[in-house]
């Protein structure tokens, strides 16, 4: 992996861990050959595939699998199924999938990885089929298909707009029918390393408030996204980026922090999710002035240009004037009507009333930008797997780079699957080269994080870290959002810092160790100011404008300087931003229009 | 306004409730509401929570003695008291502890589930009856190569009963799972169901005959709370009176049949 090679490994002396070690008697300590960390699509299709090859995996999540955020996927998965003819009676096909995912990506993405999914996209959304999922049908039976932001073709297979829900229903029945053993409310604390290898991790079991270790030939990150640090965002409020947090303690690179989705149609107020599949149904965005607006800014896709393109097409409608007053525009789905709505877009309507007031059959629903997607992550290969050996991951909280600057939807859902199947598969492959485990490493771990927490716990200042909690992402929004400029993202930066600073002095005001939410919290806050600093240097790096980072200062995309992927990685306290090449293949570079 | 919550930990001989004023905000939620609760209050209290928009069903709880879940719940409508549902008695209904609908929310843990702290409850069981289900897609026939046909027609119900978010609100209502722990409860019959009527699946009676027993079909007795408190417009009735009409068709039939 392009030659950065920087595993530290703590140097272990085990009679020291042994001695400590018996100071912590009730400490438990589990063990299998694959630990997953993280309960979504990505980790529970990886612990399928892991428990088929006989291996003895587990999975740990901080929340019941089906309380994840993949849950609340609403709009679909793309695959070239070709069940729906495109225009002119045409067919689709990987290839085409592929050149619009590294079209949306504005050639970021790794062609290399968006090759090998679109080719497994079929046969994914098949199997899903195949192990009970309830997709919604044509008149003829198959699976049907909607068009989607950014692609040639209906490509986005759907379950109404549960599409999330139906999947990750299905994969949790059939973990439970292989009976794979879940740790649920056990929130990871770190990743332990031994003799230049990830052997396992510490997590506190949230209910009792104990530290577990779990020792394990291999570790897959399943972590999902960082959407939270966004004060605007659509995801789960368990979305803290903890995964990304754990790899960079461990040492771990991150790939293209800087790339951040802004999903155009956001509900005004939460920013809860208005799926894309409503404008796929034929929903239209208008301004203040009753314009659709679209025409002036893609004149051809319209409404249904990629995210990215129409997020700033919104924003800009706001800032010059045309918005409605606290900052929104309108999505209009009445002429669709009401069968339509209720058939294809019940979901939409009923977070629509539930929580605007606003019934789409009869008024146009509110809308506004909001933080949607982390396209960048923990950075891994083809395979899925890290500079650290034993240490995989896959799903949101990977960079395997199938988005680049820009994810297309309905290709998240997609990546989950095919990724939580293939990276397991060479988990599989590599488990005889893995080291048997070993259990001192884990001893000392669960040390380190008892001493931390009872460091944190004993912090004098009770001043309020929730605070700091919230003021990190309005900083984050405002000034690393859809519009970016070095004056702002500057100032954000030192903002960041002096929060960092202010943090490092509080401590929770709860000190009991059960359903200690407040210490988890906590715990998440500390990540997610880490991955503040790192979105920031990493966005203040990239001079230029491409796919979802949009630069006042730099408006162009400049391939000469900036096709490459940026790599940050914690050297002590500080960060180090290098840079690597982006895998080209199939697609030359060109400008995009839609 | 208002909230008041339930409290409780291990080792405490009654629970007890605490009051917090509410910063004035006519679009929070309850869910709104007990964070700030938290973080300004007291952050020792304990409740679940993950997506804040209704879909994944971790936040039911009981919010003026109606299973709700906390984060679709607005704060302003419950005061303007729209949120009012008819329900059949059970057993958290009842007044036990004074509170003012006027200016006070009431947020106390889901009926019919051991307490483990604060609003924070016990799923084991009703994750047992799902288990008992056996929830997992049983093909009729060999994996094809492409995907299965499936006549557009059938999905509509069966989707009535796969939106169910398993919140456990209609168990927490449920007056015979107030009576009897062991009745495997609306929700886990609803996913039944949901298995028995899809065509892809083995047809058959298997699935019946999996809860044709006195917890399963038979010991629902009709009170209808599971579909009125239900965030997703599940029907556990309807799939419970329809099973145990096809039971009782195969049995007539087997009595005709000497
Ligand atoms: C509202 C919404 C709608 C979307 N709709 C679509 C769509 O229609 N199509 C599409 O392609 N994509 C969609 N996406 C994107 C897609 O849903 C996500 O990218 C995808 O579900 C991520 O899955 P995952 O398995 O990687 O992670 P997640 O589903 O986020 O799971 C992460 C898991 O990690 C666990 N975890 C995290 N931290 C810890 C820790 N410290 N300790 C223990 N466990 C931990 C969590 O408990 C959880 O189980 C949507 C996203 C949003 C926000
Ligand atoms: S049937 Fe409805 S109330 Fe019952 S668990 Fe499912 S979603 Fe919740
Ligand atoms: S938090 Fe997910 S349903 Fe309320």
């Amino acid at each position: 992996m392009g030659g950065v090679n920087v595993i530290v490994t703590k140097s272990l002396n085990h009679d020291d861990a042994k001695e400590k070690s018996g100071s912590i008697p009730q400490a438990t300590i589990h063990s299998h050959e694959v630990i997953i960390i993280g309960g979504g699509l990505t980790g529970l299709r990886a612990a399928i595939q892991i428990a088929d090859a006989g291996l003895n995996g587990a999975i740990i999540s901080k929340v019941h699998p089906l309380r994840s955020h993949s849950v609340a996927a609403q709009g679909g998965m793309n695959a070239s199924l070709g069940n729906v003819p495109g225009e002119d009676g045409k067919n689709d096909s990987w290839e085409m999938h592929a050149y619009d995912t590294v079209k949306g990506s504005d050639y970021l993405a790794d062609q290399d990885a968006v090759e090998l999914m679109c080719r497994e996209a079929t046969s994914t959304v098949i199997e899903l089929e195949h192990m009970g999922t309830v997709w919604s049908r044509l008149e003829n039976g198959k699976i049907a298909q909607r068009p989607f932001g950014g692609a040639g073709f209906p490509r986005t297979c759907y379950a109404a707009d549960r599409t999330g829900h139906n999947a990750l229903n299905t994969l949790y029945e059939q973990l439970f029918d292989r009976d794979i053993p879940v740790y649920e409310e056990f929130f990871v604390t770190s990743l332990v390393q031994d003799r230049g290898r990830c052997n396992g991790c510490t997590a506190i079991d949230i209910k009792t408030g104990n530290v577990h270790g779990f020792v394990s030939k291999a570790v897959l990150m399943a972590t999902g996204g960082f959407g939270r640090i966004f004060s605007r965002s659509t995801n789960a409020l368990i979305n803290t980026g903890d995964g990304h947090a754990l790899a960079l303690n461990a040492c771990v690179p991150l790939k293209d922090m800087e790339f951040v989705q802004f999903h155009p149609t956001t509900l005004y107020g939460t920013n809860i999710l208005m799926s894309e599949g409503a404008r796929g149904e034929g929903g239209i965005l208008l301004n203040s002035n009753g314009e659709r607006f679209m025409e002036h800014y893609a004149p051809n896709s319209l409404d249904l240009a990629p995210r990215d393109v129409v997020a700033r097409s919104i924003e800009t409608e706001i800032r010059e004037g045309r918005g409605f007053d606290g900052g929104y525009v309108n999505l209009d789905l009445t002429h669709l009507g009401a069968d339509r709505i209720m058939e294809r877009l019940p979901g939409i309507r009923q977070i629509a009333m539930d929580f605007a007031g606003v019934d789409p059959i009869d008024d146009p629903v509110p809308v506004q930008p909001g933080q949607h997607y982390s396209m960048g992550g923990i950075d891994v290969d083809i395979n899925g797997a890290t500079i650290l050996l034993g240490l995989y991951a896959a799903g949101e909280c990977a960079c395997i780079s199938v988005h680049g600057a820009n994810r297309l939807g309905g290709n998240s859902l997609l990546e989950t699957v095919v990724y939580g199947r293939l990276v397991a598969d060479k988990i599989i492959e590599d488990n005889p080269i893995h080291l048997e485990q070993d259990i001192e490493p884990i001893k000392l771990a669960i040390i380190d994080i008892e001493d931390k927490i009872g460091d944190i716990m004993d912090r004098k200042d009770n001043g309020n870290f929730f605070r700091v909690k919230n003021a990190i992402t309005d900083i984050m929004f405002n000034k690393f959002g859809i519009f970016r400029d070095s004056d702002g993202m500057d100032e954000g930066l030192v903002e960041i810092k002096n929060l960092q600073e202010q943090f490092s002095k509080l401590s929770p005001i709860n000190k009991e160790k059960p359903f200690n939410q407040s210490l988890i919290q906590f715990l998440e806050v500390e990540g997610m100011l880490k991955l503040a600093e790192i979105i920031a240097l990493s966005a203040i790096e990239r001079k230029e404008s491409r796919g979802s980072h949009t630069r006042i200062d730099h408006p162009e995309r400049d391939d000469v300087n900036f096709l490459k992927h940026t790599v940050s990685i914690l050297n002590g306290e500080e960060v180090d931003i290098t840079y690597k090449p982006v895998i080209l293949g199939m697609f030359e570079p060109k400008e995009r229009v839609y | 306004m208002k909230l008041k919550v339930y409290r409780y930990h291990e080792g405490m001989k009654e629970p007890r409730y605490d009051t917090f004023k509410l910063k004035s905000d006519p679009s929070i939620t309850v869910l709104g509401a007990l964070f700030q609760f938290q973080q300004e209050f007291d952050d020792s209290i304990a409740f679940h929570y993950s997506c804040r928009g209704a879909v994944c069903g971790t936040c039911a709880m009981l919010i003026n003695k109606v299973p709700r879940l906390a984060c679709r719940t607005q704060v302003a409508s419950l005061i303007q008291g729209e949120l009012k549902i008819p329900l059949s008695e059970f057993p958290a209904i009842e007044e036990t502890v004074k509170w003012n609908p006027e200016e006070e929310i009431l947020v106390e843990p889901l009926p019919n589930f051991p307490v483990i702290r604060d609003l924070i409850v016990d799923t084991t069981s009703f994750f047992n009856y799902y288990k008992f289900v056996e929830p997992v897609f049983k093909p009729a026939d060999k994996t094809p190569e492409k995907e299965r046909l499936m006549d557009p027609s059938a999905i509509p119900e069966l989707e009535l009963y796969t939106n169910c978010i398993l919140c456990g609100a209609c168990f927490g209502s449920c007056p015979i799972d107030g009576k009897n722990p062991d009745y495997w409860g609306p929700a886990a019959l609803a996913k039944l169901y949901r298995f028995h009527i899809d065509p892809r699946e083995k047809k058959g009676t298997d699935r019946l005959e999996l809860a044709n027993i006195p917890e399963g079909w038979w010991a629902c007795e009709f009170y209808g709370n599971c579909r009125r408190v239900c965030p997703k417009g599940v029907p556990p009735l309807i799939a419970i009176a329809k099973a145990r009409e096809q039971l009782n068709d195969i049995n007539e039939k087997k009595e005709e049949e000497p």
